[in-house]
């Protein structure tokens, strides 16, 4: 099997406070991986650590085949981000912004124009390219920072509560875009707290102060804890904590 | 390592944020012309025509040819003469005056006596610059014009002649020229980048532009290179205006100028990107900058204040203030037209805090990822 993302007790200490507390994640190729866990139980850390941003403390991991701590450089050429704030220039227009991460990522003139082309077809954006873009409504503006994060044909796309704050509809289109992505070979890393719609990831994990608490598909995780839902797993699990961190 | 690629899209990024906000491109353009200005006139030290009143209780011919000849003069404006004040306070209510001249009576006969006479200068010291204009010219004038109306001669015992260099006609432009240099330059340079960085983090760009393969280094040149650009274009606004409106003209040689102000432009682009690694917000890196740049610079570095008069402590921090060797270059070159020679002590001071505060910006940079 070959996996885009790997870590062995991967782990990050602030002081006396473990924030990512040993963690052993694998995801493999084309994947659409669901990193669940409640607001502080570790996620940000986790993914600031796999796109090179923070160093762990200890523990090791590799993306897209790469060594985290020694070879970041290579896996930010590998790997688009979209953070859970918009963070795209909202004084630029929609190609300007495209243009810009474009460039930044290396993409030769001709072929990011191409590129921009066809991402605008894919996303539905290309009547949008000359508008400036702090005046697009919310959902287009996720979809222009997905189209951005994807521009450089990333291996693994890494998406930080790409959902928060869309409506339903948007909200079912963007997971509609997100496994037509994973359908075409990109591995994707998504952090949500929308209960319902992680059902939509091939696997997922739920962590827990730190921890990986659960990790399976959705139906192996519902049919091992006897729960009808992702979400009744999920307060199961942040209920059983006091008694978790006893033992 | 800088990729040149990166470096320029980041930077034309940039340069577009700036054209995009006119407002920001208003208050750099105008703002320097606009404090050239207000300093121009504000700063002018040439006092003329105050308005003094005279107390007169024997207008005797002696005593209206002196009184004459006060009002003849181009720094008083006699506003008119009494017999008698009584109360000078309610005369310096009444007529707005800035000093009363008090005769005594029988002026004109006590002239003539040995011991000869006194003449009393009430002055009003609420603005001090202007009390001791008056203190000092009250004396000279008043002197001479008696001696004119006596037909005496002055006795000539000291012959003083006083000669100015390097600003002989003593135009207060010259001197708030370099000042307005020293303070539109740092303020361009460290505010704008603090802020267009901290903007970066508001919006969460700045995380986005680092995950991106983008090195610290080149985010912070490419971001940098505009505002040099931005500082340049002020600098030359202000040589400019300084010639054609206030007479101002380069003694020395203006590309040595040209160069010392990029030195100093790098060393208050260090001090913005230092406050921008301190800060998340752009307020407080507006706070900050103006707080770390233009007040000291007004208040100590020497623009307003001589750095000598200043007690220890204040001198101290003067001396840590780039704005101070800025100020003793461009002096220097506008005024008293000197070569690297002489200036070579403050550039090298100057280049030396503008590349230790880059280092440690650099460096915070880095950690803060």
């Amino acid at each position: 099997m070959e996996y885009s993302i790997r870590t062995e007790h991967l782990t990050k200490s602030f002081g006396s406070f473990l924030a990512v507390d040993h963690i052993d994640v694998s995801v493999a190729k084309g994947e659409v991986f669901g990193f669940l866990g409640a607001n502080g139980a570790g996620k940000t850390t986790a993914i600031r650590m796999l796109c090179g941003l923070l160093a762990p403390t200890s523990g090791r991991g590799t993306v897209a085949g790469f060594d985290i701590i020694r070879e970041s450089e290579k896996i930010r050429t590998r790997i688009g981000y979209m953070s859970q704030k918009f963070s795209l220039y909202p004084d630029l227009s929609v190609g300007q912004n495209l243009r810009l991460y474009g460039r930044l990522y290396g993409l030769g003139s001709k072929d990011l124009e191409a590129r921009i082309r066809e991402m605008a077809a894919f996303l539905g954006l290309e009547e949008l390219l000359k508008r400036v873009t702090g005046s697009l409504p919310w959902g287009w503006q996720q979809r222009l920072s997905l189209a951005c994060a994807n521009l450089h044909r990333p291996e693994i796309l890494f998406l930080d509560e790409p959902t928060g704050s869309v409506d339903p509809v948007s909200r079912r289109n963007f997971w509609d875009l997100i496994h037509r992505l994973s359908e075409q070979g990109t591995t994707i890393f998504i952090t949500s707290h929308y209960m319902d719609e992680v059902e939509y990831c091939h696997r997922l994990s739920i962590m827990i102060d730190g921890r990986v608490a659960a990790m399976g598909t959705p139906r192996e995780l519902k049919r091992d804890s006897g729960c009808a839902t992702i979400h009744e797993l999920f307060l199961k699990l942040v209920e059983k904590k006091p008694a978790g961190a006893a033992a | 390592m800088i990729a040149r690629g990166r470096l320029i899209s980041i930077a034309r990024k940039e340069m577009r944020h700036i054209f995009r906000d006119w407002q920001t491109l208003v208050v750099v353009l105008v703002m320097p012309v606009m404090m050239m200005f207000l300093y121009g006139y504000a700063l002018n030290a040439d006092a003329k025509e105050i308005p003094v009143l005279i107390e007169m209780p024997s207008p005797d011919p002696e005593t209206r040819a002196v009184a004459d000849k006060i009002d003849a003069s181009q720094l008083f404006a006699v506003r008119g003469v009494v017999a008698t004040a009584a109360d000078p306070a309610e005369l310096f209510k009444l007529h707005n005056i800035k000093a009363l001249i008090r005769f005594p009576p029988g002026f004109a006969r006590d002239l003539r006596r040995p011991g000869g006479t006194r003449v009393q200068v009430l002055i009003d010291g609420s603005d001090p610059n202007l009390g001791t204009i008056i203190r000092n010219a009250a004396e000279p004038l008043l002197l001479g014009a008696t001696l004119q109306v006596l037909g005496v001669e002055q006795p000539k015992v000291l012959d003083l002649r006083t000669l100015v260099l390097y600003n002989p006609e003593q135009s207060s432009a010259l001197f708030f020229v370099p000042g307005l240099m020293a303070v539109i330059l740092l303020m361009i340079s460290a505010l704008l980048t603090s802020v267009a960085i901290a903007r970066e983090k508001e919006l969460g760009t700045m995380g986005q532009l680092l995950v991106s393969p983008l090195r610290p280094l080149e985010i912070i040149v490419g971001k940098i290179i505009p505002y040099v650009f931005l500082a340049a274009v002020d600098g030359l606004l202000i040589m400019t205006v300084g010639r054609l409106a206030f007479g101002v003209k380069i003694a020395g040689n203006p590309w040595l100028l040209a160069t010392c102000s990029l030195v100093y432009i790098f060393t208050a682009l260090s001090i913005g990107l230092l406050i921008s690694t301190l800060v998340k917000r752009q307020q407080h890196a507006m706070f900050a900058a103006l707080g770390a740049t233009m007040m000291p610079t007004v208040l100590l570095s020497g623009f307003i204040f001589p750095v000598a008069s200043m007690p220890l402590q204040l001198q101290i921090v003067s001396h840590l203030i780039p704005a101070t060797y800025f100020l003793e270059i461009v002096r220097g070159i506008i005024l008293k037209g000197v070569g690297i020679h002489e200036l070579w002590r403050p550039l090298l001071i100057l280049s030396f805090e503008g590349m230790l505060l880059m280092a440690i910006a650099i460096r915070k940079f880095k950690v803060k990822l």
